[in-house]
């Protein structure tokens, strides 16, 4: 069965995959697999992207999304007349004869990957181009063995196989899927989703001086549980894998200073800033 | 009877799909395309069914370098297929289409480096804008017909005040060039060939028989001298103008920054332990020719261990993946933190005091030339010997905006570690007011630090490195000319003024590759017995949005003098628009045949046959093939066109590329046909080359570098020979907030009105200005911002603190302003940018409201006009002052409202329509 593997650690945001997939299948009709999508506003492969933390501690998160091909699709239960159907290789295709005017697959994908081409009275989404891959054999340019958003990919993040692939069964292994909650047991699996942190800098305001090696502990107030960093020689200090709705309270202590300690209500990651501490007994 | 064709559970080939569909006999219900976009259901025959089938497997693939340097110099790789005509797909070259690995010694290429081993990818990295090119060849601004101007009249009045203002109507090919011809012919017996101005001077797509730029100049050039616009630096002009003073690096095309550059990358990734990323955009800039090359590279440093830091002021797409350290500095005051840096150092002795002490000059008393004044050497200025302001961490901290403490942390850390900095050409850093300045003291800091020792280097192209056995180029048969600096000329900053109030004087040409001692000589125009400028002919009429001071080269254009302004172009905008005739250029895609070499842009170097994709787009022509149809209107009788084509035919000529390519002792002619490329062989002996300058650093004092001394100088001897008395860039680099030529910093009087400090870097989403038609493209949201009235504009990000203190939401349409114009843009409040900056990058298509006042966001055009510096000829079009606010939509519609009334396509840009009456000739 047919499988993506997305790891967001090294996707560098370059769009290329959402474009590629554009370039497919914009303009493009692939009978029986798909027709023509929309030039625009419409995404089967869409990058998300989220602005993490504050000046200066930011960094931006992106997210390629498309279709799931759930082993327990939703969309194919919503589907009359067989319009939406799995193949043996695991791919959901919508079939664009059969779902002509079946609007209500749209709101059938908790996902959101399913979009309403109105020209053509179709729904239409990723076929994790199977058009591309049921031509493929080992004489064809390598290019064309895998789907688009995978071969446009520069960095590795997006990884295609097939789970019978011990190396994808590992890489499975470790990853989540997006909403487990929905139980529609997507064959789109993530690694590396980023987790909220709580960062700052602690520094001596008297001697204009970074501090190093500061011990930072977050305690989950909900939970007792207990993340630790160390402040390197800039003094910044991360602290990563929270959880978002919590109350954390937040204590620095360094040699020689005063320890502090804040409450942190973390709703999204969260950039304390820049803290001094004072010199004084521990 | 109609069946509906079924698609069985299991996955259908489209072998088997074929198959199928000629079994089942009767007609069918298939869906297919009707043309050009308008998709419907229908019954077609069996016949039909099949025939479709087929011809849906019938691709062709063909190759293209699809980076945007220029010339026949290569870039970004990729394959495109086409189908019935018309290009279905592009996308990335595995190098192993037709090869196998072991055929270009993929083996070789490794680098061990912190306990990893790393691999090249086998296919090219191409990026967001070479995959959409063809968006691009399809755009609708495409010009399609040679087009003349309504109101010029080359027999009465020619109108020069509407340049801009009026429309285009559609002529004839015969009636342009038999117009081109006999202006030239009139300019040329009334003012002689110099009366000609030739704007053709790099970027923009990569071809060599049909390659631009400059098949014009050398056109021209067979009549007699022409005046030629030479091309500055422009994305490396404080390394041009200052760090050449500093340590030479003048030759080839290092314009100032570390030469040479053998395996500075495998070093760097070795033995760097801290990595500085500058100002500078490895995900960015590199886009044009080296696709992701540079981003995969900067994973490998995380891989490796590399501490990574950012210092900019806006969370570029490097920072936002690859900074383990982001240091927010304010716009172009870099000098000051370099400054700290060096005090930090010379107060806690942290330097690499040998070093200094063999292959320097200038850095204390003790070190200075004979002749210097006392207390001119370095470390007198950085101390405050000189001037009473010791240029402590706390001084530069209320200039810089980076926190004292934050100053001396990172001055440590450089200390303690061999430390690199690496640029992806230059970014908005080496782009400002004064950006000699920072140049000069990037490279006193790496001298600090012993530059040259391993993991301790300058790198221009940080990601360029492929260790192939021999370096291919196309260039022989390139058809185009460029950087020649034959008198006469014009630095190209300086020919707005050159057009409106000659004469015009200035030192250095400022063309790329020029000796340090050219930028003590003075040049002139119009030189003695020349006629000024009358006729300007340009390739590259992109000037308003990508050079200095847009505006002023609009008035430039408009000048009485400038009799006739022919530009070509691939689609209509920004210069083309000022012009009295447009004529219709093909892509890359369009062109009968081609050839050429990528050495830039990849892993492996590559030379590839450009097969034809497709028919030209209405009556466009290669710019080559303009000049053939001009040089046989010139002269009929064949003499100017035999000399222009060598003598031979396009396909010779190809042919004739690959025999001079460096290949041909690799691979047959009829074998490299056959495959349409050939990889370059990595040099199995790569390793053993000397890491660049390292040469230098191992010599037991240092010689040799192309500097008065042969030293690296901290007091540049040149400079104080030649401009004793130049306070913009005196011979030890200063911090200089303002001066005679500019008042940019936030220290100037011009920063109560003005407070903000504008980041315009090269676009993420485009090269310059190509591709800004992309539709694709521009719905990414940092493309552009779609405004409540629809019209997509660039986004001006700016910091909640400064949009609170403005009242500016997400969204709002602002205008973005100071005494030279305005410009508008969408607000993206976020904190990417630091506070007391914004950010628009440069070159979105210029689209005027009315003179001074552009939609498009063009920002260039209210950049500053003047050049660097009082001596410095490069442009300087970030780091300027600038100040925002939501823009009153409602009055500027009521003011202008045939500004408004134009319709315009919201998802390409594209108002061509608006511009050019199509109605063919004589209908």
């Amino acid at each position: 069965m047919k499988a993506i593997i997305v790891d967001l650690s090294i996707c560098n945001g370059c769009f290329n995959c959402q474009l590629a997939c554009k370039d497919e299948h914009v303009g493009n009709d692939w009978p029986p697999y798909s027709l023509s999508e929309p030039d625009r506003g419409q995404f089967w492969l869409k990058v998300s992207q989220k602005v993490r933390g504050s000046v200066p501690k930011v960094k931006v998160a992106y997210t390629p999304q498309l279709c799931d091909h759930c082993d327990n699709a939703p969309c194919i239960k919503a589907a009359t007349g067989g319009a939406i159907y799995k193949r043996s290789d695991g791919i959901v295709i919508i079939d664009p004869v059969k779902s002509v005017g079946q609007k209500q697959l749209v709101g059938a994908c908790p996902y959101g990957a399913i979009y309403w081409n109105a020209d053509l009275n179709i729904p239409q989404k990723c076929t994790m181009c199977a058009h591309i891959l049921d031509t493929a054999s080992s004489a064809t340019d390598p290019g064309l063995m895998v789907p688009r958003c995978v071969d446009a990919c520069q960095t590795g993040a997006l990884q295609f196989g097939d789970d019978t692939d011990p190396a994808i069964q590992a890489l499975i292994s470790q990853a989540e899927v997006l909403h487990p909650e929905y139980g529609a047991q997507p064959r789109v699996f993530y690694l590396n989703l980023p987790k909220p942190f709580i960062a700052g800098t602690l520094y001596d305001s008297v001697a204009e001086e970074c501090i190093n090696g500061a011990a930072v502990t977050a305690t989950d107030l909900t939970t007792g549980q207990v993340y630790t960093a160390t402040t390197d020689s800039y003094g910044d200090f991360w602290l990563e894998g929270l959880v978002s709705g919590r109350t954390y309270d937040v204590s620095m202590s360094a040699d020689g200073y005063l320890s502090k300690k804040i409450e942190v209500f973390l709703k999204d990651d969260k950039n304390v800033g820049d803290i001094p501490l004072f010199k004084g007994g521990m | 009877m109609i069946e509906t064709f079924q698609v069985k559970e299991n996955s259908v080939s489209r072998r088997d799909f074929i198959k199928t569909v000629a079994v089942i006999g009767t007609s069918l219900a298939l869906l297919t395309q009707i043309p050009h976009g308008e998709t419907m259901l229908r019954a077609v025959s069996a016949e039909e069914a099949v025939k479709l089938a087929q011809q849906a497997g019938q691709v062709t693939s063909s190759l293209r370098c699809l980076g945007f340097v220029g010339a026949a110099m290569g870039g970004n790789p990729g394959v495109v297929d086409v189908a019935n005509g018309r290009i279905i797909r592009i996308r990335p070259l595995h190098f192993d289409w037709k090869y196998a690995p072991a055929d270009f010694n993929y083996d070789s290429w490794k680098i061990a480096a912190g306990g990893k081993e790393f691999t090249p990818p086998l296919k090219t990295l191409i990026p967001a804008f070479s995959l959409t090119y063809k968006k691009h060849a399809y755009s609708p601004n495409r010009v399609k017909y040679p087009l003349k101007r309504v109101d010029w009249d080359p027999s009465g009045n020619r109108n020069p005040q509407n340049r801009g203002k009026s429309g285009f109507v559609r002529i004839s090919w015969d009636e342009a060039l038999s117009t081109i011809a006999s202006e030239i012919n009139r300019v040329k017996s009334t003012y002689g060939t110099t009366g000609i101005l030739s704007q053709a001077d790099f970027h923009g797509e990569v071809k060599t028989v049909h390659g631009r730029p400059g098949g014009t100049t050398r056109l021209l050039r067979q009549l007699g001298p022409i005046t030629y616009q030479l091309r500055n630096p422009d994305s490396w002009e404080g390394f041009y103008w200052g760090s050449t003073h500093v340590w030479g690096m003048d030759q080839d095309m290092a314009c100032g920054t570390m030469y040479p550059q053998d395996n500075v990358m495998p070093d760097v990734l070795q033995n760097s332990g801290l990595v500085l990323f500058q100002g500078c955009d490895p995900e960015t800039t590199a886009g044009g020719f080296m696709g992701e090359m540079a981003s995969l590279w900067c994973y490998w440093l995380k891989q490796a261990g590399k501490h990574v830091i950012y210092i900019c002021p806006d969370v570029n797409y490097g920072a936002a993946v690859h900074a383990d350290k982001w240091i927010p500095v304010l716009p172009n005051t870099d000098a000051a933190l370099q400054l700290a840096i060096a005090y930090t150092w010379i107060n806690e002795g942290t330097y690499k005091k040998d070093y200094v002490a063999t292959h320097t000059i200038g850095f204390d008393e003790t070190m200075m030339p004979a002749g210097a004044p006392a207390n001119s050497s370095f470390k007198s200025y950085v101390m405050g010997v000189a001037d009473g302001i010791p240029k402590t961490p706390k001084w530069a901290a209320g200039i810089c905006g980076v926190p004292a403490w934050t100053i001396k942390a990172l001055a440590r850390e450089w200390a303690s570690k061999s430390t690199s900095e690496v640029h992806t050409n230059g970014g908005s850093y080496i782009r400002g007011p004064y950006s000699t300045e920072p140049a000069r003291l990037e490279v006193l800091l790496l001298a600090m630090q012993g530059v040259g020792a391993p993991g301790v280097v300058q790198i221009e192209n940080f990601g360029t490195f492929i260790p192939g056995i021999v370096s291919p180029s196309t260039m022989a048969a390139f058809q185009g000319q460029m950087f020649t600096p034959t008198p006469p000329f014009i630095d190209k900053c300086h020919v707005p003024e050159a057009i409106m109030s000659p004469p015009v004087s200035y030192y250095g040409n400022g063309s790329i590759g020029m000796p340090r001692e050219d930028q003590f000589v003075q040049y002139s125009y119009p030189l003695t017995g020349n006629s000024k400028v009358h006729m300007i002919w340009s390739e590259t009429p992109c000037l308003t949005a990508c050079w200095n001071g847009g505006n002023k080269w609009i008035e430039a254009y408009r000048d009485p003098s400038i009799e006739f302004y022919l530009t070509q172009q691939i689609v209509l905008e920004n210069d083309s628009l000022f012009s009295d005739m447009v004529l219709p250029v093909t892509t890359l895609f369009e062109n009968d045949i081609d050839i050429c070499a990528d050495n830039m842009g990849s892993a492996f170097w590559t030379v590839m046959m450009y097969n034809k994709c497709i028919d030209p787009i209405g009556e466009s022509h290669s710019d080559i093939e303009i000049c053939e149809m001009l040089a046989n209107k010139l002269d009929p009788t064949g003499g100017m066109l035999a000399q222009f084509t060598r003598g031979m035919t396009h396909a010779q000529l190809v042919q004739f590329g690959f025999q001079t390519s460096g290949i041909a002792g690799f691979i047959s002619w009829e074998d490299f046909q056959d495959k349409q490329y050939f990889v370059i062989p990595t040099d199995p002996e790569w390793a053993s080359i000397p890491r660049g300058f390292s040469d230098y650093y191992n010599l037991p004092t240092g010689a040799g570098l192309h500097t008065p001394s042969g030293k690296i100088e901290f007091y540049s001897q040149g400079l104080a020979q030649h401009f004793p008395d130049d306070a913009e860039r005196p011979p030890v680099p200063h911090w200089v907030p303002y001066g005679v030529t500019h008042q940019e910093s936030l220290q100037s009087s011009r920063a109560k009105q003005y407070p903000l400090l504008l980041v315009s870097n090269h676009p993420r989403w485009r090269l310059h200005v190509e591709c800004d038609d992309v539709s694709w493209l521009r719905e990414i949201e940092t493309c552009k911002v779609k405004g409540p009235d629809g019209y997509e504009y660039e986004p001006i990000w700016i910091n909640p603190v400064d949009a609170g203190k403005r009242g500016i939401k997400q969204g709002d349409i602002l205008q973005l302003y100071n005494d030279r114009g305005a410009v508008l843009g969408g607000a993206y409040v976020t904190e990417r940018i630091r506070p007391g900056a914004v950010y628009q990058d440069h070159a979105a298509r210029v689209d005027l409201i009315t003179d001074g006042l552009d939609r498009g966001g063009s920002n260039n055009l209210i950049a500053p006009y003047k050049t660097i510096s009082v001596n410095c000829q490069g442009l300087a079009t970030s780091g300027f002052l600038v100040e925002v606010k939501k823009a009153d939509m409602a009055g500027l519609m009521a003011q202008y409202p045939d500004a408004f009334a134009r319709s315009y396509d919201a998802e390409t840009g594209s108002d061509y329509d608006e511009w050019v009456d199509s109605t063919p000739p004589g209908a």
